[in-house]
């Protein structure tokens, strides 16, 4: 025992933090571990119980017990014969592929102004960025305003009260993309701007002095150099455009019909109005796995480039 | 292929100026190296003809042509950057085609100019590999053939030795000599090392404080500076610049040092210093070589005594510091003949010495 204790006081005090060092950074991360195992671990195991039952909160048994009401997986058939559902699907991609290359090439052509320098560069910046700090939910309201039929949008366009946005079957799913592109396009623009303010600038003058056009330099100089970035920029947006709930629900909550009814509105609805909530967990473990699939392969396409 | 006409042409950015009045002529297939300290100038008198800055004032001409509205592009200027500015992303190849396919020329025209480039600076072996493992020396072949292969009116070379290990940099500097008159171009070169000025370029303009101090050829501005700054900054090692006041007493013209040490002025250099009445304090040079030892060789030459106080070995020869009360003089022990503490006696050659003005610099009397 006092030679043990001998022992240690003879070490140095890296060499103690050496031995002790994995035993202790166990117990700094345990509480981490802890929270972990019930935000995610727990939610998701219990998600999956549920989606094999007919469980709802009017069952009149405590959830726990839903093996009583137990279905062999009939949700999932139901999802996938469920119009419904696939349209909701439908129309979240529609907005991804409208909204997220709009943003990019908007985007990109903003930072490639802003390369130089100019007077005001840094105000504008400032500016640009704005409407990205602002919460999505205001900025559904903002643009809910702006698109009403005696509202700004149709007053500057000339355009009658009648000539209606957001109650209308195809504009309505027009004004949400527009907001949604003038709200993320400013994360766009400021991913992309570092990534070619990363380009080498003696690099694109010797591109410029070899006399190769504007065009061709930001092809063949600046955009092979900003790949990664590119791709991070366009991951970035696809996942978050995905999950878009905010502005669609203040907007038109969905409507007209479901002609906006998104997949994270399309839950919200299910959950809240219709109260199908071992239906939700179905659909919300699917898109997990799905989605989950999707990024694997994703990334692992990318670390083979 | 180009003439360069730079005429009174002045930088600034804001308040500072950079480059102030500057006019040098550059004869077609002339190599002309801007020489001066970091900072001088030099870099953005370069830039400027490059229209990587624009001109405040006065104007640039290529063959008699004012370019201040040509954009960089369309100047048809090689340019070979300091750090080099390789495209790391790309190829061998595709760095030395790239100046050829942005100009749409054809497929089979373009590998056959890139393979003959490629042979030119001897990178061949490395052509299809990624131009970011190439080594410094090889990054600096490409950077040059890169340039060199669009077939540009003028060469503008930014330091392009500075990044090269010595031995590697003596022998590119042959090498650049060698292009130039393959190439027959037009090349500004600029760097801060006088000793690559002196063996590349047919003329030298010297720059200090974005001023032109002189522009000449090589030689001529060795022997024969127009002022203080170019005295003192060309020529290894230094020329011996001595500060002092003249005194005349009774007929002879002395040049009292700081500490107390003087210089009886004899002959040509004393009339130098004679030329102009209105100066009262002066700057005495004479470069290390001119200096020497044992018996008096003309009649004017100027004898001083000074302690021998360190014995530097440079190459074949040793340097002599010499010691004049608290003045400093540097000479070449050619017969190894001295030792250090002893006092020895020395001569300046009055032919070889040279008076400048101390308050302007400007150089007094001269050929």
């Amino acid at each position: 025992m006092t030679e043990l204790a001998n022992n240690s006081k003879s070490m140095g005090y890296w060499q103690r933090v050496a031995r002790d060092g994995p035993r202790m950074g166990f117990w700094f991360i345990l509480p981490t571990l802890l929270l972990l195992v019930f935000i995610v671990v727990f939610p998701l195991l219990m998600q999956l119980y549920l989606s094999f039952t007919w469980w709802t909160p009017l069952e009149g048994i405590p959830w726990y017990q839903a093996w009583e009401v137990f279905n062999w997986g009939e949700n999932y058939w139901f999802m996938i014969t469920d119009p419904r559902f696939w349209g909701a699907l439908w129309r979240t991609v529609l907005i991804m592929i409208i909204a997220v290359p709009a943003q990019f090439f908007l985007g990109m052509a903003l930072a490639y102004l802003f390369i130089d320098q100019f007077p005001g560069r840094k105000i504008f910046y400032s500016i640009m960025l704005t409407p990205m700090m602002i919460v999505p939910a205001v900025v559904g309201l903002m643009f809910f305003l702006l698109f009403q039929g005696t509202g700004p949008v149709n007053d500057h366009l000339g355009l009658p009260a009648e000539f209606s946005w957001l109650t209308d079957v195809n504009r309505a799913m027009i004004s949400v993309i527009i907001a949604d592109i003038w709200q993320w396009t400013p994360l766009m623009f400021l991913i992309l701007l570092a990534g070619m303010l990363g380009v080498p600038s003696d690099q694109l003058l010797a591109a410029k002095l070899l006399g190769g056009s504007n065009l061709q330099n930001f092809i063949k100089i600046i955009m092979p150099r900003m790949k990664t970035v590119i791709i991070i920029a366009l991951v970035l947006r696809a996942v978050e455009c995905f999950k878009i709930f905010d502005l669609v629900f203040i907007m038109t909550k969905g409507g007209p019909g479901v002609q906006t009814e998104t997949i994270s509105v399309f839950l919200y609805k299910q959950t809240f109005g219709e109260l199908e909530w071992a239906y939700v967990a179905t659909i919300g473990l699917s898109i997990l796995i799905a989605l989950s699939i999707l990024a694997v392969k994703g990334l692992s396409y990318m670390a083979k480039k | 292929m180009s003439s360069i006409q730079i005429q009174n042409v002045t930088k600034r950015f804001g308040d500072f100026t950079a480059v102030d009045e500057i006019s040098i002529d550059i004869e077609e297939g002339e190599f002309v190296a801007l020489l001066g300290p970091s900072g001088c100038g030099k870099t953005t008198t370069m830039n400027m003809i490059a229209g990587l800055e624009d001109v405040s004032e006065g104007v640039i001409k290529f063959d008699g042509q004012d370019l201040s509205h040509v954009r960089m592009q369309d100047r048809n200027i090689g340019f070979v950057f300091q750090n080099y500015a390789i495209f790391t992303h790309l190829s061998v190849y595709k760095n030395l085609s790239y100046g050829l396919e942005v100009k749409k020329v054809e497929k089979p025209e373009i590998e056959r100019r890139v393979k003959a480039m490629a042979d030119r600076m001897s990178i061949s072996h490395r052509l299809h590999q990624p131009a970011a493992s190439l080594s410094v020396n090889e990054m600096q072949k490409l950077a040059i053939g890169r340039s060199a292969i669009v077939e540009p009116r003028i060469f503008l070379l930014d330091e392009p030795l500075s990044n090269l290990d010595a031995g590697f940099r003596a022998y590119m500097r042959a090498e650049l000599k060698v292009l130039q008159h393959e190439f027959g171009q037009t090349m500004i070169y600029v760097t801060h090392d006088q000793i690559e000025a002196m063996s590349l370029a047919d003329k030298i303009a010297i720059i200090d404080q974005g001023k032109l101090m002189q522009y000449g050829a090589p030689l001529d501005i060795y022997n024969d500076p127009q002022n203080r700054f170019v005295a003192n900054f060309v020529g290894s090692p230094r020329m011996n610049l001595v500060d002092g006041e003249l005194r005349e007493e009774q007929g002879a013209l002395r040049l009292m040092l700081h500490g107390g040490a003087e210089i009886p002025l004899a002959g040509q250099v004393k009339a130098d210093f004679t030329s102009d009445s209105k100066v009262h304090s002066g700057s005495f040079g004479i470069r290390p070589q001119d200096i020497y030892f044992g018996d008096k060789r003309a009649d004017h030459d100027i004898k001083m005594l000074g302690k021998v106080e360190v014995l530097e070995r440079v190459g074949p020869k040793r340097l002599a510091y010499l010691q004049v009360q608290e003045t400093m003089f540097l000479a070449f022990d050619e017969q190894a003949q001295l030792n250090v503490g002893d006092d020895v006696p020395f001569y300046l050659p009055s032919e070889a010495s040279m008076a400048f003005d101390l308050d302007s610099g400007r150089r007094l009397g001269g050929q």
